[in-house]
């Protein structure tokens, strides 16, 4: 095909945190380019969806959660007949301003933004469907697939959107619920578990798994689940959900496969996301998806067709927004030749729940097996002037170090502040500084970053050992 | 404005002022549909209270027994207690039914226009049972969608009411064109007085209040989209020559809530049942 029958040099499908920073980075380089998205809306389900909307969520449940914790200074109680939209009542601005900057940032760009479904015709030409039924068929040099993902809902779950819910309906109930049961022990379950049972709901958290986030280790995940009672939660772990059902009156009813038996007034069901790859025929490009249901790419975010590449969800873990745009930013530099460097494998998670938890580089678990004798040290929130001010007792920091007790391999914390506080370990581990660094540099006083001092002096203690 | 009837102008002045200042007689919410409301919504409440609200009106008892039976709601039983149909049917529908016989046309004297408000009611019922369908599909709230879609052209007959009877008092003639004009013009804000003064949810409001503008606002315009395109499909559900399928299916504000073509003919395979739905409660 000869460069004149391309309309554009690359095409984005989906208009995410990947697709965005893709389109962003191609423009920039002077590239002609388009993001097709199905919704109406732009960004994608991390900003319409997930990720902000749960967020603005949290902040309002923090505060609830603060005010109920200084009884003294307030006696504050949530109405019986709260509505959802109340705790989420700056989201619109929020969504607004966000929606704006994107906008003002794909026109500044000049990326061409087209609302519509699209699907592969061949590997250079996209058909798109727009709602009325019109189609256009468009050529790209380049497309780059970020179409994201959706709820993934198990057979025995009947969700209904109205007492059952997934993760993108939650947020749509129209009053708090008095309890809610929430079925997994990932990510997302976690978050929303936490911010409601902050909120005051009954919440009731089941899963398959011993421990909920069983990626961290143990004893992040205790104290998180420590908390999580603490606030009035229930976790039960080593359950199998056999069948879900809204008993046609006021409840849904959980029945696990030991005899268990929950009720509560809805039900959220967060067992993970699938890729967003229905409709867009794959096969017509020459692409098949891999085992997982997800588009398999190589170092480069190229798939097995020269002029296609993918980034974000639809290429599996860590399906973190965060790592998306880098892929997003990555994906379009690689198919136009620009220099990136490596990526770095450090990529942090942060986990919204309450309290939060971060981790970046190796989990203590994954270091032993590595590493063999590694060298921990852990600072509790308790011992920080910061963490007895602020009321912040029940987290803690760790760091995991090489065997010698000098390279850091890896830094996790649960606590309010963790997102943040996590990536004084990242930034420390990026330029390769050794454990030292924490015991002779200055931190601010009060602060939760002393933690990392305290942690990094168990490890020069346990060094000399 | 200019376009109205001189007669149609005399009344103008009056209703504008009247609406400004709160002043359409608007029905208090029927207490038995706010109890209802509130025992659905309320966690601790049970089928024995919401049994206990619906005997306290012997024709509303009547009456949900009558749709609880109906073939629409459950096919091949015969309930014979508000508990047995309120365990069958759960909290929500029944306060559903209960809602929607507790309010509607006879709640307004409209004399002269009966059949018409029985039409406007009639086309309100179908487009509150649409736009759950299309909120179900797009994975938000059902409850939100039934309501707003209920409740988004209750302010017609309100100012019905109010024309007539300001009519009356001021000895103008209007034709009944005059006072579909006048009716068209006002209906809106009072629809919004309405759901404002019944204490509705916040985003029952908001949905109400922006269905016919709705691009303004982020958190609660897929809910008057959805009103409005349950709107739609009730028009073409009821009357389908005055909205044929190829004209629904390139509705500009299908956009809104990314209902692409196979996804309206998904939901309007749906039209039987809803049909059916909408008998029961109207009957």
């Amino acid at each position: 095909m000869s460069e004149s029958k391309f309309n554009y040099d690359m095409l984005v499908i989906g208009s995410g945190p990947a697709g965005q920073k893709s389109a962003i980075q191609a423009a920039k380089a002077g590239q002609h380019v388009a993001i097709v998205e199905l919704d109406s809306l732009f960004g994608g389900a991390c900003v319409h969806r997930g990720t902000i909307p749960s967020k603005t969520l949290r902040e309002n449940a923090l505060r609830v959660k603060n005010m109920r914790q200084n009884a003294a200074l307030a006696d504050f109680k949530l109405g019986e007949d709260t509505e959802m939209v109340t705790l989420i009542d700056r989201l619109d601005e929020v969504l607004k301003s966000h929606d704006k900057y994107m906008r003002k940032q794909m026109d500044r760009n000049n990326v061409e933004r087209i609302h519509g479904r699209a699907s592969f015709v061949d590997n250079e030409t996209i058909r798109i469907t727009k709602v009325g039924g019109d189609t256009i068929d468009v050529h790209a040099k380049t497309i780059i697939i970020a179409a994201g993902s959706y709820p993934r809902t198990p057979d025995n779950i009947p969700i209904d959107h109205e007492h059952i819910f997934d993760s993108d309906s939650i947020l749509s109930m129209l009053y708090l619920p008095s309890s809610l049961t929430v079925l997994g022990g990932g990510v997302i379950a976690s978050e929303y578990a936490t911010i409601f049972q902050a909120l005051g709901v009954k919440v009731t958290m089941i899963d398959r798994y011993p421990t909920p986030l069983g990626f961290l280790d143990s004893d992040m995940t205790d104290t998180f689940v420590k908390a999580f009672n603490n606030m009035g939660g229930s976790w039960m772990g080593n359950q199998t959900v056999e069948k879900v059902y809204w008993d046609g009156v006021s409840e849904v009813v959980t029945e696990c496969v030991d005899g268990t038996v929950i009720r509560s007034q809805k039900l959220l069901c967060a067992a993970g996301r699938l890729a967003n790859v229905k409709g867009l025929q794959l096969e017509n490009a020459g692409l098949i998806l891999n085992d997982k249901g997800l588009i398999s790419v190589d170092e480069n975010l190229r798939t097995s067709v020269a002029n296609i590449y993918a980034a974000g969800d639809v290429i599996g873990s860590p399906s973190l927004a965060s790592a998306s745009m880098e892929q997003g930013r990555r994906a379009s530099c690689n198919a136009l030749g620009i220099s990136t460097g490596m990526m770095s494998q450090l990529i942090p998670a942060g986990i919204y729940s309450i309290p939060e938890l971060s981790s970046v580089g190796l989990t203590e678990k994954q270091a032993r097996e590595q590493y063999g004798n590694v060298i921990v040290g852990i600072a509790s929130f308790e011992e920080v002037a910061r963490g007895q001010i602020s009321g912040n007792i029940e987290g803690m920091l760790k760091i995991v170090a090489d065997p010698q007790g000098k390279k850091i391999l890896g830094v996790m914390l649960v606590g309010e502040g963790s997102t943040e506080v996590v990536h004084i370990g990242h930034m420390a581990m990026l330029c390769n500084a050794d454990v030292d660094i924490f015991v002779e540099s200055t931190f601010n006083f009060p602060t939760l970053a002393e933690a990392y001092r305290i942690a990094a002096l168990q490890i020069l203690a346990k060094r000399s050992e | 404005m200019s376009t109205l009837s001189s007669q149609a102008q005399l009344m103008a002045e009056p209703l504008e002022h009247l609406i400004n200042r709160g002043g359409i007689e608007v029905p208090m919410l029927p207490e038995v549909a706010n109890k209802a409301l509130l025992l659905a919504q309320n966690p601790d409440s049970d089928a024995i209270e919401m049994a206990q609200l619906i005997q306290s009106d012997q024709s509303l008892a009547g009456h949900v027994m009558r749709i609880a039976n109906s073939a629409a709601y459950t096919p091949m039983s015969n309930l014979v207690s508000l508990q047995q149909a309120i365990a069958r049917l759960g909290m929500g529908v029944i306060s559903e039914i209960a809602l929607t016989a507790a309010i509607g046309a006879k709640m307004f004297d409209t004399p002269g226009y009966e059949k018409y408000v029985a039409g406007v009611w009639h086309h309100a019922l179908a487009t509150s049972l649409w736009a759950k369908e299309i909120a179900r599909h797009s994975r938000s709230n059902v409850e939100v969608a039934f309501l707003a879609g209920l409740l988004h052209s209750i302010g017609r007959p309100a100012i019905l009411q109010t024309i007539i009877e300001l009519a009356k008092q001021q000895q103008v003639d209007l034709i009944e064109e005059d006072v579909h004009q006048l009716e068209n013009i006002y209906s809106h804000r009072v629809s919004e007085a309405v759901v404002n003064l019944w204490k509705m949810p916040r985003l029952v409001i908001e949905a109400v209040s922006t269905y016919t503008d709705y691009n303004n606002t982020l958190t609660s315009n897929v809910q008057a989209a959805q009103v409005t395109i349950g709107a739609r499909f009730a028009t073409h559900m009821l009357t389908p020559e005055l909205l044929d399928k190829e004209t629904l299916f390139v509705l500009p504000d299908l956009s809104t809530l990314n209902l692409y073509q196979d996804e309206v003919d998904k939901l309007l395979s749906q039209t039987a049942a809803i049909r059916a739905r909408l008998e029961g409660l109207s009957s």
